[in-house]
Protein backbone atom coordinates (compact mmCIF):
# COMPACT_ATOMS: atom_id res chain seq x y z
CA UNK A 1 0.00 0.00 0.00
CA UNK A 2 1.56 3.80 -1.08
CA UNK A 3 -0.45 6.51 0.63
CA UNK A 4 0.67 8.81 -1.54
CA UNK A 5 -0.95 6.88 -4.23
CA UNK A 6 -3.86 6.67 -2.06
CA UNK A 7 -4.18 10.27 -1.73
CA UNK A 8 -3.49 10.77 -5.19
CA UNK A 9 -6.38 8.69 -6.37
CA UNK A 10 -8.51 9.54 -3.38
CA UNK A 11 -8.49 13.26 -3.87
CA UNK A 12 -7.18 14.62 -7.23
CA UNK A 13 -8.58 11.36 -9.40
CA UNK A 14 -11.36 10.36 -7.58
CA UNK A 15 -14.21 13.61 -7.26
CA UNK A 16 -13.98 14.62 -11.02
CA UNK A 17 -14.21 10.52 -12.34
CA UNK A 18 -17.58 10.23 -9.90
CA UNK A 19 -18.73 13.61 -11.27
CA UNK A 20 -18.19 12.24 -14.93
CA UNK A 21 -19.66 8.83 -13.77
CA UNK A 22 -22.70 10.44 -12.04
CA UNK A 23 -23.43 12.59 -14.85
CA UNK A 24 -23.28 10.19 -17.43
CA UNK A 25 -25.68 7.57 -15.70
CA UNK A 26 -27.80 10.66 -14.68
CA UNK A 27 -27.91 11.77 -18.40
CA UNK A 28 -28.63 7.99 -19.80
CA UNK A 29 -31.26 6.78 -17.33
CA UNK A 30 -33.17 9.94 -17.52
CA UNK A 31 -32.81 9.36 -21.40
CA UNK A 32 -33.77 5.69 -21.08
CA UNK A 33 -36.89 6.64 -18.89
CA UNK A 34 -38.10 9.46 -21.61
CA UNK A 35 -37.76 7.04 -24.21
CA UNK A 36 -39.19 3.81 -22.52
CA UNK A 37 -42.01 4.93 -20.16
CA UNK A 38 -44.18 6.20 -23.22
CA UNK A 39 -42.96 3.55 -25.41
CA UNK A 40 -44.21 0.87 -22.75
CA UNK A 41 -47.62 3.17 -22.54
CA UNK A 42 -48.16 3.02 -26.41
CA UNK A 43 -47.66 -0.33 -26.20
CA UNK A 44 -50.19 -1.37 -23.75
CA UNK A 45 -52.87 1.24 -25.68
CA UNK A 46 -55.60 -1.18 -27.12
CA UNK A 47 -54.52 0.00 -30.72
CA UNK A 48 -50.85 -1.55 -30.70
CA UNK A 49 -51.30 -4.13 -28.01
CA UNK A 50 -50.64 -6.74 -30.28
CA UNK A 51 -47.25 -5.41 -30.97
CA UNK A 52 -46.52 -5.23 -27.05
CA UNK A 53 -45.76 -9.11 -26.79
CA UNK A 54 -43.52 -9.00 -29.94
CA UNK A 55 -41.47 -5.92 -28.30
CA UNK A 56 -41.14 -7.32 -24.95
CA UNK A 57 -39.53 -10.86 -26.41
CA UNK A 58 -37.60 -8.59 -28.47
CA UNK A 59 -36.45 -6.58 -25.69
CA UNK A 60 -36.24 -9.96 -23.52
CA UNK A 61 -33.71 -11.04 -26.01
CA UNK A 62 -31.38 -7.80 -26.25
CA UNK A 63 -31.45 -7.69 -22.37
CA UNK A 64 -29.19 -10.76 -22.45
CA UNK A 65 -26.51 -9.37 -24.75
CA UNK A 66 -23.46 -7.98 -21.95
CA UNK A 67 -22.51 -4.86 -21.94
CA UNK A 68 -19.26 -5.15 -22.85
CA UNK A 69 -20.83 -5.85 -25.93
CA UNK A 70 -22.53 -3.08 -26.50
CA UNK A 71 -20.15 -0.78 -25.27
CA UNK A 72 -17.78 -2.48 -27.62
CA UNK A 73 -20.15 -1.74 -30.82
CA UNK A 74 -21.00 1.60 -29.35
CA UNK A 75 -17.34 2.52 -30.50
CA UNK A 76 -17.06 1.60 -34.17
CA UNK A 77 -20.28 2.85 -34.59
CA UNK A 78 -20.02 6.24 -33.04
CA UNK A 79 -16.50 6.72 -32.31
CA UNK A 80 -14.55 7.58 -29.10
CA UNK A 81 -15.87 9.75 -26.14
CA UNK A 82 -18.69 10.32 -23.86
CA UNK A 83 -21.42 10.49 -26.38
CA UNK A 84 -21.25 7.11 -27.58
CA UNK A 85 -21.07 5.62 -24.06
CA UNK A 86 -24.21 7.10 -23.22
CA UNK A 87 -25.97 5.69 -26.52
CA UNK A 88 -24.61 2.16 -25.28
CA UNK A 89 -25.89 3.08 -21.36
CA UNK A 90 -29.19 4.54 -22.81
CA UNK A 91 -29.55 1.16 -24.74
CA UNK A 92 -28.72 -0.66 -21.87
CA UNK A 93 -31.14 1.33 -19.64
CA UNK A 94 -33.89 0.96 -21.82
CA UNK A 95 -34.87 -2.53 -21.81
CA UNK A 96 -35.85 -3.02 -17.84
CA UNK A 97 -37.63 0.40 -17.79
CA UNK A 98 -39.56 -0.47 -20.77
CA UNK A 99 -40.72 -4.06 -19.83
CA UNK A 100 -41.54 -3.23 -16.13
CA UNK A 101 -43.67 -0.13 -17.91
CA UNK A 102 -45.46 -2.87 -19.75
CA UNK A 103 -45.64 -5.28 -17.14
CA UNK A 104 -47.12 -2.62 -14.36
CA UNK A 105 -49.78 -1.37 -16.88
CA UNK A 106 -50.96 -4.87 -17.84
CA UNK A 107 -51.16 -5.39 -14.59
CA UNK A 108 -53.67 -2.92 -13.52
CA UNK A 109 -56.71 -4.56 -12.53
CA UNK A 110 -59.17 -4.54 -15.70
CA UNK A 111 -62.33 -3.52 -12.83
CA UNK A 112 -60.28 -0.87 -11.49
CA UNK A 113 -60.11 0.76 -15.57
CA UNK A 114 -63.96 -0.35 -15.73
CA UNK A 115 -65.28 1.77 -12.62
CA UNK A 116 -62.85 4.22 -13.78
CA UNK A 117 -64.90 4.02 -17.21
CA UNK A 118 -68.13 3.73 -15.49
CA UNK A 119 -67.55 7.13 -13.72
CA UNK A 120 -66.93 8.59 -17.10
CA UNK A 121 -63.01 9.33 -16.94
CA UNK A 122 -62.31 9.50 -20.57
CA UNK A 123 -59.33 7.32 -21.40
CA UNK A 124 -56.31 10.04 -21.22
CA UNK A 125 -57.59 10.53 -17.80
CA UNK A 126 -57.81 6.63 -16.87
CA UNK A 127 -54.29 6.73 -17.85
CA UNK A 128 -52.87 9.36 -15.83
CA UNK A 129 -54.63 9.18 -12.98
CA UNK A 130 -55.62 5.81 -12.20
CA UNK A 131 -53.27 3.16 -14.34
CA UNK A 132 -49.99 5.45 -13.92
CA UNK A 133 -50.27 5.88 -10.51
CA UNK A 134 -51.07 1.77 -9.74
CA UNK A 135 -48.52 0.80 -12.22
CA UNK A 136 -46.24 3.32 -10.49
CA UNK A 137 -43.86 0.67 -7.99
CA UNK A 138 -43.73 -1.60 -11.19
CA UNK A 139 -42.03 1.39 -13.36
CA UNK A 140 -39.58 2.68 -10.83
CA UNK A 141 -38.51 -1.21 -9.79
CA UNK A 142 -37.80 -1.26 -13.28
CA UNK A 143 -35.91 2.40 -12.79
CA UNK A 144 -33.85 1.07 -10.20
CA UNK A 145 -32.87 -2.13 -12.12
CA UNK A 146 -31.80 0.21 -14.89
CA UNK A 147 -30.16 2.56 -12.48
CA UNK A 148 -27.95 0.04 -11.16
CA UNK A 149 -27.06 -1.80 -14.54
CA UNK A 150 -25.74 1.53 -15.77
CA UNK A 151 -23.55 2.36 -13.39
CA UNK A 152 -22.25 -1.16 -13.75
CA UNK A 153 -21.78 -0.86 -17.87
CA UNK A 154 -20.79 3.25 -17.37
CA UNK A 155 -17.76 1.41 -15.61
CA UNK A 156 -16.53 -0.15 -19.14
CA UNK A 157 -17.11 2.79 -20.09
CA UNK A 158 -13.27 3.81 -19.80
CA UNK A 159 -12.24 1.19 -22.34
CA UNK A 160 -14.26 3.66 -24.95
CA UNK A 161 -12.58 7.00 -23.52
CA UNK A 162 -15.90 8.03 -21.57
CA UNK A 163 -14.11 8.48 -18.49
CA UNK A 164 -15.60 7.60 -15.35
CA UNK A 165 -14.45 5.69 -12.41
CA UNK A 166 -13.37 2.72 -14.56
CA UNK A 167 -10.31 5.80 -15.74
CA UNK A 168 -9.21 4.97 -11.99
CA UNK A 169 -9.53 1.23 -12.49
CA UNK A 170 -8.11 1.35 -15.69
CA UNK A 171 -5.19 2.69 -14.39
CA UNK A 172 -4.99 0.25 -11.68
CA UNK A 173 -4.93 -2.76 -13.26
CA UNK A 174 -2.59 -0.97 -16.61
CA UNK A 175 0.05 0.15 -13.70
CA UNK A 176 -1.21 -2.78 -11.21
CA UNK A 177 -1.42 -0.26 -8.44
CA UNK A 178 -4.13 -1.59 -6.09
CA UNK A 179 -4.58 1.58 -4.31
CA UNK A 180 -6.07 2.96 -8.04
CA UNK A 181 -8.48 -0.27 -8.00
CA UNK A 182 -9.62 0.08 -4.40
CA UNK A 183 -10.54 3.75 -4.81
CA UNK A 184 -12.50 3.57 -8.36
CA UNK A 185 -13.97 -0.16 -7.58
CA UNK A 186 -15.10 0.82 -4.39
CA UNK A 187 -16.41 4.36 -5.35
CA UNK A 188 -18.27 2.13 -8.01
CA UNK A 189 -19.67 -0.04 -5.92
CA UNK A 190 -20.65 2.73 -3.22
CA UNK A 191 -22.66 4.80 -6.13
CA UNK A 192 -24.53 1.50 -7.04
CA UNK A 193 -25.46 0.45 -3.97
CA UNK A 194 -26.91 4.32 -2.90
CA UNK A 195 -28.43 4.30 -6.20
CA UNK A 196 -30.12 0.86 -5.17
CA UNK A 197 -31.49 1.97 -1.91
CA UNK A 198 -32.56 5.31 -2.75
CA UNK A 199 -34.65 4.33 -5.41
CA UNK A 200 -35.95 1.11 -3.43
CA UNK A 201 -36.37 4.05 -0.55
CA UNK A 202 -38.41 5.93 -3.15
CA UNK A 203 -40.24 2.76 -4.49
CA UNK A 204 -41.28 1.74 -1.03
CA UNK A 205 -42.73 5.64 -0.11
CA UNK A 206 -44.47 5.48 -3.94
CA UNK A 207 -46.51 2.08 -3.26
CA UNK A 208 -49.96 2.97 -2.01
CA UNK A 209 -50.70 1.11 1.11
CA UNK A 210 -52.85 -2.11 0.67
CA UNK A 211 -50.80 -2.93 -2.65
CA UNK A 212 -47.38 -3.52 -1.61
CA UNK A 213 -45.64 -5.30 -4.14
CA UNK A 214 -44.60 -8.81 -3.25
CA UNK B 1 -16.28 -8.53 -45.77
CA UNK B 2 -13.38 -7.93 -43.65
CA UNK B 3 -15.79 -9.24 -40.65
CA UNK B 4 -15.96 -12.11 -42.27
CA UNK B 5 -12.96 -12.50 -43.26
CA UNK B 6 -10.91 -11.41 -39.86
CA UNK B 7 -12.97 -15.11 -38.49
CA UNK B 8 -12.26 -17.14 -41.25
CA UNK B 9 -8.14 -15.96 -40.39
CA UNK B 10 -8.25 -16.16 -37.30
CA UNK B 11 -10.40 -19.36 -36.15
CA UNK B 12 -7.74 -21.04 -34.02
CA UNK B 13 -7.74 -18.08 -32.15
CA UNK B 14 -11.44 -17.43 -31.51
CA UNK B 15 -11.83 -21.40 -30.68
CA UNK B 16 -8.79 -21.13 -28.35
CA UNK B 17 -11.20 -18.11 -26.59
CA UNK B 18 -14.28 -19.99 -26.97
CA UNK B 19 -12.74 -22.90 -24.83
CA UNK B 20 -11.77 -20.48 -22.45
CA UNK B 21 -14.50 -19.00 -21.80
CA UNK B 22 -17.13 -21.50 -21.87
CA UNK B 23 -14.15 -23.70 -18.80
CA UNK B 24 -14.46 -20.11 -16.98
CA UNK B 25 -18.67 -20.11 -17.26
CA UNK B 26 -18.52 -24.46 -16.49
CA UNK B 27 -16.60 -23.93 -12.96
CA UNK B 28 -18.14 -20.89 -12.23
CA UNK B 29 -21.80 -21.97 -12.41
CA UNK B 30 -20.71 -25.59 -11.03
CA UNK B 31 -19.24 -24.40 -8.29
CA UNK B 32 -22.10 -21.59 -7.57
CA UNK B 33 -24.75 -24.44 -7.67
CA UNK B 34 -22.97 -26.38 -5.32
CA UNK B 35 -22.57 -23.55 -2.93
CA UNK B 36 -26.07 -21.53 -3.25
CA UNK B 37 -28.46 -24.09 -3.77
CA UNK B 38 -27.74 -25.41 -0.33
CA UNK B 39 -27.82 -21.85 0.69
CA UNK B 40 -31.03 -20.78 -1.02
CA UNK B 41 -32.75 -24.42 0.93
CA UNK B 42 -31.23 -23.49 4.50
CA UNK B 43 -32.62 -20.24 4.48
CA UNK B 44 -36.10 -21.53 4.13
CA UNK B 45 -35.90 -22.45 8.13
CA UNK B 46 -35.00 -18.88 9.17
CA UNK B 47 -37.19 -15.99 8.22
CA UNK B 48 -34.46 -13.45 9.95
CA UNK B 49 -31.62 -15.13 8.08
CA UNK B 50 -33.29 -15.28 4.37
CA UNK B 51 -33.68 -11.49 5.15
CA UNK B 52 -30.11 -11.28 6.24
CA UNK B 53 -28.48 -13.04 3.09
CA UNK B 54 -30.38 -12.31 0.49
CA UNK B 55 -29.36 -8.75 1.81
CA UNK B 56 -26.00 -9.40 1.32
CA UNK B 57 -26.95 -11.06 -2.56
CA UNK B 58 -28.60 -8.13 -3.59
CA UNK B 59 -25.59 -6.04 -2.35
CA UNK B 60 -23.19 -8.05 -4.13
CA UNK B 61 -25.30 -7.85 -7.28
CA UNK B 62 -24.95 -4.13 -7.75
CA UNK B 63 -21.56 -4.14 -7.64
CA UNK B 64 -20.36 -3.10 -10.89
CA UNK B 65 -18.53 -5.88 -12.42
CA UNK B 66 -15.38 -4.39 -13.45
CA UNK B 67 -15.27 -3.06 -9.76
CA UNK B 68 -15.84 -6.62 -8.07
CA UNK B 69 -13.21 -8.12 -10.79
CA UNK B 70 -10.62 -4.94 -10.12
CA UNK B 71 -11.24 -5.75 -5.96
CA UNK B 72 -10.69 -9.57 -5.90
CA UNK B 73 -7.32 -8.38 -7.63
CA UNK B 74 -6.08 -6.50 -4.83
CA UNK B 75 -6.40 -9.36 -2.62
CA UNK B 76 -2.84 -11.58 -1.90
CA UNK B 77 -4.52 -14.81 -2.39
CA UNK B 78 -6.69 -14.24 -5.15
CA UNK B 79 -4.29 -11.87 -7.84
CA UNK B 80 -4.65 -11.51 -11.29
CA UNK B 81 -6.11 -14.76 -13.19
CA UNK B 82 -8.70 -17.29 -12.72
CA UNK B 83 -8.96 -17.17 -9.49
CA UNK B 84 -10.26 -14.02 -9.35
CA UNK B 85 -12.73 -14.31 -11.90
CA UNK B 86 -14.21 -17.51 -10.26
CA UNK B 87 -14.60 -15.83 -6.99
CA UNK B 88 -16.43 -12.84 -8.83
CA UNK B 89 -18.41 -14.83 -11.04
CA UNK B 90 -19.87 -16.92 -7.70
CA UNK B 91 -20.51 -14.24 -6.04
CA UNK B 92 -22.19 -12.69 -9.23
CA UNK B 93 -24.49 -15.65 -9.30
CA UNK B 94 -25.47 -15.92 -5.48
CA UNK B 95 -28.54 -13.28 -6.46
CA UNK B 96 -30.26 -15.90 -9.08
CA UNK B 97 -29.23 -18.75 -7.32
CA UNK B 98 -30.67 -18.41 -3.62
CA UNK B 99 -33.32 -16.22 -4.12
CA UNK B 100 -35.07 -18.54 -6.96
CA UNK B 101 -34.05 -21.76 -4.91
CA UNK B 102 -35.58 -19.93 -1.99
CA UNK B 103 -38.48 -18.63 -3.53
CA UNK B 104 -39.37 -21.92 -5.01
CA UNK B 105 -39.27 -23.61 -1.80
CA UNK B 106 -40.93 -21.28 -0.11
CA UNK B 107 -43.77 -21.31 -2.10
CA UNK B 108 -44.56 -25.50 -2.19
CA UNK B 109 -48.67 -25.06 -1.37
CA UNK B 110 -48.40 -25.51 2.43
CA UNK B 111 -51.57 -28.25 2.12
CA UNK B 112 -49.62 -30.36 0.09
CA UNK B 113 -46.35 -30.66 2.70
CA UNK B 114 -49.08 -30.80 5.67
CA UNK B 115 -50.12 -34.09 3.14
CA UNK B 116 -46.87 -34.97 3.17
CA UNK B 117 -46.25 -34.62 6.98
CA UNK B 118 -49.79 -36.39 7.76
CA UNK B 119 -48.43 -39.50 5.11
CA UNK B 120 -45.40 -39.82 8.21
CA UNK B 121 -42.57 -38.48 5.72
CA UNK B 122 -39.91 -36.76 7.54
CA UNK B 123 -38.15 -33.46 6.58
CA UNK B 124 -35.72 -34.65 4.43
CA UNK B 125 -37.93 -36.63 2.11
CA UNK B 126 -40.18 -34.01 2.01
CA UNK B 127 -37.39 -31.68 0.76
CA UNK B 128 -36.23 -34.34 -1.65
CA UNK B 129 -39.44 -35.87 -2.80
CA UNK B 130 -41.71 -32.80 -2.56
CA UNK B 131 -40.46 -29.61 -2.35
CA UNK B 132 -37.35 -29.27 -4.89
CA UNK B 133 -39.68 -31.10 -7.59
CA UNK B 134 -41.99 -28.68 -7.32
CA UNK B 135 -39.09 -25.91 -6.91
CA UNK B 136 -38.01 -27.32 -9.94
CA UNK B 137 -39.01 -24.94 -12.75
CA UNK B 138 -38.52 -21.48 -10.46
CA UNK B 139 -34.68 -22.86 -9.59
CA UNK B 140 -34.33 -23.55 -13.20
CA UNK B 141 -35.25 -20.04 -13.99
CA UNK B 142 -32.42 -19.07 -11.59
CA UNK B 143 -30.15 -21.51 -13.61
CA UNK B 144 -30.76 -20.12 -16.60
CA UNK B 145 -30.30 -16.61 -15.48
CA UNK B 146 -27.42 -17.34 -13.75
CA UNK B 147 -25.53 -19.31 -16.96
CA UNK B 148 -26.35 -16.46 -19.40
CA UNK B 149 -25.34 -13.43 -17.38
CA UNK B 150 -22.07 -15.33 -15.91
CA UNK B 151 -21.27 -15.61 -20.05
CA UNK B 152 -21.58 -12.61 -20.35
CA UNK B 153 -19.82 -11.20 -17.01
CA UNK B 154 -17.05 -13.89 -17.75
CA UNK B 155 -15.75 -11.68 -21.11
CA UNK B 156 -15.14 -8.61 -18.78
CA UNK B 157 -12.81 -10.87 -16.71
CA UNK B 158 -10.48 -10.47 -19.89
CA UNK B 159 -9.05 -7.22 -18.12
CA UNK B 160 -7.86 -9.61 -14.94
CA UNK B 161 -6.23 -12.08 -17.10
CA UNK B 162 -8.81 -13.97 -18.33
CA UNK B 163 -8.02 -15.17 -22.35
CA UNK B 164 -11.64 -15.44 -23.38
CA UNK B 165 -13.50 -13.85 -25.98
CA UNK B 166 -13.37 -10.70 -24.67
CA UNK B 167 -10.17 -10.60 -25.07
CA UNK B 168 -11.32 -10.12 -28.76
CA UNK B 169 -12.94 -6.77 -27.41
CA UNK B 170 -10.18 -5.82 -25.46
CA UNK B 171 -7.43 -6.22 -27.96
CA UNK B 172 -9.46 -4.75 -30.84
CA UNK B 173 -9.86 -1.36 -28.56
CA UNK B 174 -6.38 -1.24 -27.79
CA UNK B 175 -5.05 -1.74 -31.25
CA UNK B 176 -7.97 0.04 -32.88
CA UNK B 177 -8.99 -2.21 -34.97
CA UNK B 178 -12.44 -2.60 -36.15
CA UNK B 179 -13.30 -6.07 -37.00
CA UNK B 180 -11.94 -7.43 -34.32
CA UNK B 181 -13.92 -5.68 -31.97
CA UNK B 182 -17.00 -5.72 -33.87
CA UNK B 183 -16.57 -9.60 -34.30
CA UNK B 184 -16.19 -10.26 -30.42
CA UNK B 185 -18.63 -7.99 -29.33
CA UNK B 186 -21.31 -9.99 -31.89
CA UNK B 187 -20.17 -13.30 -31.22
CA UNK B 188 -20.71 -12.67 -27.23
CA UNK B 189 -23.88 -11.55 -28.04
CA UNK B 190 -24.86 -14.47 -30.34
CA UNK B 191 -23.49 -16.61 -27.76
CA UNK B 192 -25.50 -15.10 -24.69
CA UNK B 193 -29.10 -15.18 -26.99
CA UNK B 194 -28.21 -17.96 -28.23
CA UNK B 195 -27.84 -19.88 -24.59
CA UNK B 196 -31.08 -17.85 -23.25
CA UNK B 197 -32.94 -19.45 -25.97
CA UNK B 198 -31.74 -22.82 -25.72
CA UNK B 199 -32.15 -22.79 -22.07
CA UNK B 200 -35.91 -21.52 -22.32
CA UNK B 201 -36.49 -23.96 -24.69
CA UNK B 202 -35.01 -26.86 -21.95
CA UNK B 203 -36.88 -24.81 -19.26
CA UNK B 204 -40.30 -25.35 -21.43
CA UNK B 205 -39.70 -29.04 -21.77
CA UNK B 206 -38.82 -29.98 -18.30
CA UNK B 207 -41.69 -28.36 -16.30
CA UNK B 208 -44.56 -29.44 -15.97
CA UNK B 209 -47.34 -27.79 -17.66
CA UNK B 210 -49.37 -27.31 -14.62
CA UNK B 211 -46.49 -25.50 -13.26
CA UNK B 212 -45.42 -22.76 -15.69
CA UNK B 213 -44.08 -19.82 -14.17
CA UNK B 214 -43.22 -16.19 -15.73
CA UNK B 215 -39.75 -15.78 -15.67
CA UNK B 216 -38.67 -12.50 -12.70
CA UNK B 217 -37.57 -9.32 -13.18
Amino acid sequence: MNWMRFQDALFHRAPAALAVHILMVLISVVVAVVISVPLGVVLTRPRFRRYGFIVLNVLNMMQTIPGLAIVALAMPLLGLGLKPTIVALVVQGLLPIARNTIAGLYGVNADVKEAALGMGMPAKKILYEVELPLAMPIILAGIRTSAVYVVSVGTLAAYIGGGGLGDLILTGLNMFWSEFLIVGAGLGAVLAIALDRALAYLEYRITPPGMSSE
Amino acid sequence: MNYIRFIQDNIPLILEYTKAHFSLVLWAVLISLVLWVPVGVLITRSEKWANRVLGIANTIFCIPSLSLFAVMVTIPFLGLGRRSALVALVLYAMMPLVRNVYQGVKVVDKSVIEAARGMGMNYWRILWEIQLPLATPVIFAGFRITVVMTTGIAAIATYIGERNLGRLISEGLTRFNIEMIVDGALLIAFIAIALDTMLGALEKKIVPRGLRVHRGH
